[in-house]
């Protein structure tokens, strides 16, 4: 059995091959955003999940005219391929591959293996920051079916439809929440949403190169837990992050056809009130 | 606010003038400064203590020098450079002081640098908890001499 999308990845040496491309651009989207001028694969570009792709002021993603200021400066047209690649497998990646897509960019692709691949193939490293000729990117309207919101995700939850809560096995439990002095992003109570299961986003990537597990291991994964590919199926984490590399998982490389993302996730969820919490 | 110690508060002061640019130029000054864990704590990293704050594995260790001083030891993969930059300030700002010296600083010194310029909350708690294991440490040390 193959991936059901394997167009959405590609591997180091195709990147190595496409590096000159001009119809192709390379965007590293790092958890830690000092290693891209730390040295970055050559003619790859960097976003920041936080500072270039949140909205300022409200806990959002970028709007459509931002967003597309953002493509254009990056001298992406409507028809470039869009390669992401990150640190930590990929998750902050599949975080902008993500959003991409939620703007109706469809040409995306992973770095199977992401930027611990590359190092380990010992790969070129360069700290030359590249410029773009500026292009003027048009954004589609938000595609809301790949993003989930609380009401939906409370609707989700009582008709007991299949939800996955990707976050460490501690932060599942309840056992884990706010430590002591973090109140910018501690929730208030701990736990999951009510029929949730755990499925920790990590059990979908290869710990020794960060490569996504094999196609027959990632059904046995999702299916082993009931998550099947029939009906909608919302991921979620703390805030939204690795809840979207499940989110790619299923949606390409398992060809589930009715995945969200639910952005909001635990500091969302363990902060509402009334919500309802299982422990 | 009580004073810093000296060598924390240049650290702060400087920050606290710098673009975000610079900021960034810094912080990766001081990740790339970030010295190797040294070959005795190599073989002992069990002795370390951990810092689960950090999304990143994080180990620090605080040695006493002969006169009474502290030397703080840390274990971060290079994978994670803005965390050893974060490291590295604190160790550089708080390093020869005693132990008791270490417990007077403020959990909100950094205030005045303002970090979230630069850097998440998420990166800012760790920072938070970096310090709080390196004032454990001092504790520990104080009640075991």
């Amino acid at each position: 059995m193959s991936y059901v999308h394997p167009e959405y990845l590609v591997d180091t040496e195709w990147v190595a091959a496409h590096l000159n491309d001009a119809n192709v651009r390379i965007i590293e989207s790092d958890e830690d955003p000092l290693l891209y001028p730390i040295g970055h694969i050559p003619g790859a570009a960097q976003v920041d999940w936080f500072s270039t792709l949140q909205h300022p002021l409200r806990r959002d993603f970028l709007t459509r005219e931002k967003f597309e200021e953002v493509a254009s400066n990056l001298g992406i047209t409507n028809d470039t391929t869009v390669v992401f690649y990150g640190d930590k497998s990929n998750w902050f990646a599949c975080y902008a591959l993500w959003l991409f897509q939620y703007y109706g960019h469809q040409n995306v692709r992973i770095l199977n293996g992401g930027r611990l691949k590359w190092e380990q193939e010992k790969r070129e490293l360069v700290k030359d920051v590249p410029s773009f000729a500026k292009s003027s990117y048009k954004a589609k309207e938000a595609d809301k079916s790949i993003r989930a919101f609380r009401d939906e995700v409370l609707k989700q939850s009582n008709s007991k439809k299949p939800l996955v809560d990707v976050r460490s096995p501690k932060e599942y439990s309840g056992e884990l929440i706010s430590m002591p002095n973090y109140p910018q992003e501690g929730a208030t109570r701990g736990g999951h949403i009510p029929g949730a299961v755990s499925i920790p986003w990590a059990q979908a990537v290869n710990e020794a190169d960060s490569t996504f597990k094999t196609p027959d291991e990632l059904r046995a994964l999702y299916e082993g837990k009931g998550i099947k590919s029939d009906g909608e199926v919302i991921a979620y984490c703390r805030i939204g992050e690795r809840s979207s590399l499940t989110w790619f998982v299923l949606k390409y490389l398992l060809g589930y056809q009715n995945v969200k993302n639910y952005d909001g996730s635990w500091t969302e969820w363990g902060n509402l009130v009334d919500a309802p919490i299982e422990k | 606010m009580p004073n810093l110690p000296p060598k924390l508060q240049e650290i702060v002061d400087d920050f606290a003038s710098m673009t975000r640019e610079d900021k960034i130029e810094t912080l990766i000054a001081y990740a790339e400064s970030f010295p190797p864990l040294p070959d005795w704590l190599m073989e002992e990293r069990d002795k370390m203590e951990p810092v689960p704050e950090c999304m990143t594995p994080v180990r620090l260790f605080g040695e006493k020098q002969s006169d009474g001083g502290v030397v703080f030891h840390f274990d971060i993969p290079p994978q994670s450079p803005t965390v050893r930059g974060l490291a590295a300030i604190l160790a550089n700002g708080l390093n020869g002081l005693k132990p008791e010296e270490i417990l007077t600083v403020p959990t909100d010194f950094f205030t005045p640098m303002k970090l979230e310029e630069a850097i998440t909350h998420q990166r800012i708690n760790g920072f938070m908890g970096v310090l709080a294991h390196m004032k454990h440490a001092a504790v520990n040390l104080i009640s075991n001499k």
